[in-house]
């Protein structure tokens, strides 16, 4: 079978402040080789509602202000389709807050 | 020159940092926009440590809702400016320093002459908007500007210096969402406001290592402090090659 050709990856990924409270902590995801940021995103935001919730806005769209690093660098909103991940990689995500 | 009694008054920080770095807080002026939550405690503690001056501006007045979090402000200020209120509290904290309230909410308009003269500017707003004027701002006059925010058990900083570092826009393109009523546990905007005044304190009497080109993330509920790497975008709208085309 051609799903079973595929193989995965292990992405670990770091979230922050209310991305994590969702999440209940980091998460260690597999993905197929060589998915993109975006593909991890939408992994990370299928795990729960608020998850989902806290990453993406309601007509799907990433929400723009969230921060996403990938192995300690930012990676901007426009790149995240395009990024590609490699196994053993780390993503960090924080959505940073506003109030004083 | 430092007087006997400040010399007593500020004897423990002048046994870590010097004579020399306790007159550069004496002769410092810092602006904190906002006398709330993050601007109470980063405040009190810039008072105390001897700051020449404490300019504070806030054009809101203390609401009973406020006291959960905004530690200058007591039961008999509700319906005061803040402003007022927390200057009070810090004249009686430290006579050795000028305090001087401003009661504006900053806009375009006006950012500019409030934030005028400052050595250093503290970002004690409670939204975006003003934020990215602040940026500007400081970014106008190369004047250092030291962020926080709060929301819930989290909060954030980072302490930007114009023309070197990651300005508020670089690290902060799309503004988070502004909500009515924001939730707060007051230990978030204390931990964040003296992580803002221990800024100052270190930009002053140059000591240590700046929160510069890093965003310290704290997780109250995990009781974990992390900084992340930011860095300056050159194609940033406040302070790279964006920024011609916009304004
Ligand atoms: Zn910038």
């Amino acid at each position: 079978m051609l799903e079973e050709m595929k193989r995965e990856m292990q992405v670990r990924v770091r979230a922050f402040a209310r991305l994590r409270e969702a999440i209940g902590g980091d998460l260690t995801l597999e993905v197929p080789e060589g998915a993109t940021m975006s593909r991890l995103l939408a992994a990370v935001g299928g795990t729960s509602e608020q998850a989902g919730e806290a990453l993406f806005e309601e007509n799907g769209e990433l929400r723009g202000y969230v921060i996403l690093m990938h192995n300690g660098r930012r990676v901007r909103r426009a790149e995240a389709g395009t990024l590609t991940l490699a196994d053993g990689d780390e993503v960090a995500l924080f959505p940073p807050v506003a109030g004083g | 020159m430092l007087t006997d009694r400040e010399l007593e008054r500020y004897r423990r920080q002048v046994a870590l940092f010097g004579e020399e770095a306790q007159e550069r807080l004496a002769s410092a002026r810092v602006v904190i926009v906002g006398a709330g939550g993050l601007g109470c405690p980063a405040a009190l503690y810039l008072a105390a440590a001897g700051i020449g001056e404490v300019r504070l501006v806030d054009g809101d007045v203390v609401d009973r809702t406020n006291l959960n979090r905004q530690v200058l402000h007591g039961d008999r200020d509700v319906g005061r400016a803040k402003v007022e209120s927390a200057a009070e509290k810090l004249r009686a904290q430290n006579l050795e320093i000028t305090v001087v309230a401003t009661y504006a909410t900053v806009d375009d308009g006006n950012a500019a002459a409030l934030v005028g003269g400052a050595d250093l500017i503290v970002d004690a707003a409670d939204n975006f908007r003003v934020r990215y004027i602040l940026n500007r701002v400081a970014l106008g006059a190369r004047v250092p500007l030291i962020h926080g925010a709060v929301r819930g058990f989290y909060g954030q900083a980072t302490t930007i210096v114009p023309g070197l570092t990651a300005c508020l826009e670089c690290i902060f393109p799309v503004a988070p969402p502004e909500e009515g009523i924001i939730p707060v546990v007051g230990t978030t905007p204390g931990i964040i406001g003296l992580v803002q005044a221990n800024e100052a304190i270190k930009y002053i009497t140059g000591t240590g290592d700046l929160l510069t080109d890093r965003l310290l993330v704290w997780d109250g509920r995990a009781a974990t402090m992390t900084t992340l790497p930011v860095e300056r975008e050159e194609d940033c709208r406040a302070c790279g090659n964006g920024r011609c085309s916009r304004r």
